[in-house]
């Protein structure tokens, strides 16, 4: 790091460092560009979003009194939450399996990871959606459990990718912790049950949180497979959008979006200040907040 | 504590037994809900949709429904879509990778951590809503094209084209480029460039030998995570697309959800899955070509600077 400090004042005088600076500035504008043309379209009292009518809260008293709004935004914080725990549970355990009881089964499983990353959203999709409506239970119309089925489906499909980068995350922290730690333990008599929770447990911990919040956040942010496997009784609020987006978009659905986009970088502050506190680096932090382990 | 021990030694002995039990959950659930129902959509594009009203039967199986794909309606589709995402990716690559190489050496180790979270926010921010902002950017009537005319422009990209789904597109992908990219050339030593340039080597050889080769796995990773996902795409054509902007992702969706038709609709998912999975075999194969002659060239020269 220290390396790092001459070399920037040294490059300083130089036009393509001065290139290259005025592109990185760029490049900023550009990614924050429709983010903020959101956020002040929140503002607009008109009744088409795309035209600015003029500055008011209207947007937002309007979405906080739209029950459809609410609904779908109470069904995608349910759909979150649920498919953010059985996400962490599958991928923590998944995890900790890889990195303590190697085998030859490894390879296979990471294969299977690998697929469900890379494979196209909408070709999960369609699969749940296939699947869903041919093996019903508990995903069809006569779920014997008492929750409303469209709930169960988003749940289920919004856990299998969160799950495969739970478990990458999970994994990648308890490869950098000490098993002697464990061992000692073990020396001392601790019981396997509490050896896990009084010393593996606390360790990884921060990595399993910020692993739940990253699969809340993909959650939320789902489109695709809601958009297929959502009915009409747990709609949440992307599916709400993206059928506005074929009608008509009103000033409403920018204000609500942008108290989403507060309540999401909440979340993001959240996980950053947890991962700092065990002592990654920014770096490590944003290797894990983008899911790449 | 007698008790303490004898509980140590039978959980030792529970604990030898599972195996990968730990994993098995999450086996169960892939395997359930994720494998075989993506063997599902090939069962079922061999299918055919009996009548207006169902949308599946395969009771008879064939394969006309990977003959219909061809058909120019859908072959169109198909080749504007890898259009879109070849360009998209490369431009990706352009556009992230000067910025990258500008975070990961350029700016100083305080800075770097919030510029680089920076880049996070838009990645965690609803992928709809921020085509949705793009939409409003180019709205014909929008506050920016009336701005933009007043000043004598027009809109350089007009909504409702293939342009629009292209900028939609290479802005929505650009962080996963980014990344990867930034992991990769944070991770080279500034140590290695200061000794190609002691060694004489000007700014542009220094750049193509040893920073582009050490940057190679971030490059092709940055690649992947864009050209893969860009190309199943179908939120961005359906906010952007209109009819002109068409792509594969949203035809299958239309497919799906209007026509009803399962088993066209699932024999253009195969499909998109090959054409991927070619493209990324294609690009290998040129890419290690295109490495070897490198090499090769790298052999000649070499004797000339020794004896220079």
């Amino acid at each position: 790091m220290s390396l790092a400090v001459p070399a920037v004042t040294r490059h300083r005088r130089d036009p393509i460092n001065s290139l290259m600076r005025i592109w990185g500035v760029l490049v900023y504008v550009f990614l924050f560009l429709p983010i903020a043309v959101i956020v002040a379209f929140s503002f607009n009292t008109g009744r088409v979003m795309e035209s600015w009518t003029g500055f008011g809260f209207d947007g937002f008293t309007l979405a906080f009194n739209d029950e459809n709004i609410i609904d779908s935004v109470k069904t995608s914080l349910i759909a979150a939450v649920g498919s953010a725990i059985l996400a962490t549970v599958l991928g923590t355990f998944a995890g900790i399996a890889i990195v303590r009881r190697k085998g030859r089964w490894v390879p296979f499983f990471f294969a299977l990871v690998f697929l469900i990353l890379v494979t196209p959203e909408i070709v999960d999709a369609i699969a749940l959606l296939i699947w869903y409506v041919r093996i019903g239970g508990p995903f069809g119309p006569d779920n014997p459990i008492p929750v409303n089925f469209g709930l169960i489906r988003l749940w289920v499909g919004h856990s299998l990718f969160s799950a495969a980068v739970v478990t990458l995350i999970v994994r990648a922290r308890l490869e950098g912790l000490d098993e002697s730690l464990e061992e000692a333990a073990a020396d001392l008599y601790a019981a396997p049950v509490r050896r896990f929770t009084q010393i593996t447990l606390p360790l990884m911990l921060p990595a399993v949180l910020a692993a739940g919040l990253l699969s809340f956040s993909f959650s939320l942010d789902n489109t695709i497979i809601s958009n297929f496997v959502n009915t009409a009784e747990a709609s949440p609020w992307a599916v709400y959008v993206l059928s506005a987006v074929r009608s008509i978009l009103r000033p409403e659905l920018a204000s609500m979006s942008t108290i989403l986009l507060l309540l999401t970088l909440f979340a993001l502050g959240l996980v950053v200040l947890v991962l700092r506190r065990s002592g990654q680096s920014g770096e490590e932090v944003a290797a894990t907040l983008t899911g790449g382990g | 504590m007698a008790r303490a021990v004898s509980e140590a030694q039978s959980g030792a002995r529970r604990i030898r037994a599972p195996g990968f039990a730990l994993a098995l959950p999450a086996w169960v659930w892939f395997i359930f809900f994720f494998l075989i129902p993506v063997g599902f959509i090939g069962y079922y594009s061999l299918g055919y949709k009996p009548s207006i009203f169902s949308s599946i039967a395969t009771d008879r199986l064939s394969f006309d429904r990977y003959g219909d794909a061809f058909q120019p309606l859908f072959f169109k589709v198909f080749v504007g879509t890898l259009r879109i995402s070849m360009v998209g990716t490369l431009l990706c690559l352009l556009i992230g990778f000067p910025f990258a190489y500008w975070l990961a050496t350029r700016v100083s180790s305080r800075w770097k951590g919030i510029l680089l979270g920076l880049c996070i926010v838009p990645f965690w921010t609803n992928f709809l809503i921020r085509t949705i902002g793009w939409r409003i950017i180019l709205a014909p009537e929008g506050p920016f094209s009336n701005a933009l005319n007043d000043i004598g422009l027009g809109l350089p990209i007009q909504l409702y084209t293939r342009a629009a789904v292209q900028l939609g597109v290479v802005y929505n992908y650009l962080p996963l480029m980014i990344f990867p990219l930034f992991v990769a050339l944070e991770r080279l030593d500034p140590a290695l460039r200061e000794a190609s340039k002691d060694l004489g080597a000007g700014r542009f050889r220094t750049f193509r030998q040893v920073t582009l080769p050490l940057a190679s796995p971030g490059i092709i990773a940055g690649l992947l995570l864009v050209f893969i996902p860009l190309t199943g795409d179908y939120i961005t054509p359906l906010v952007l697309g209109g009819a002109k902007g068409n792509m594969v992702g949203k035809q299958i969706a239309s497919e799906f959800l209007t026509a009803n038709d399962w088993a066209q609709g699932s024999a253009l998912a195969i499909l998109l899955i090959v054409m991927i999975l070619a493209t990324v075999g294609v690009m290998a194969l040129i890419g290690l070509g295109i490495r070897s002659i490198l090499r090769a060239r790298r052999r000649f020269a070499m004797p000339e600077v020794m004896t220079a």
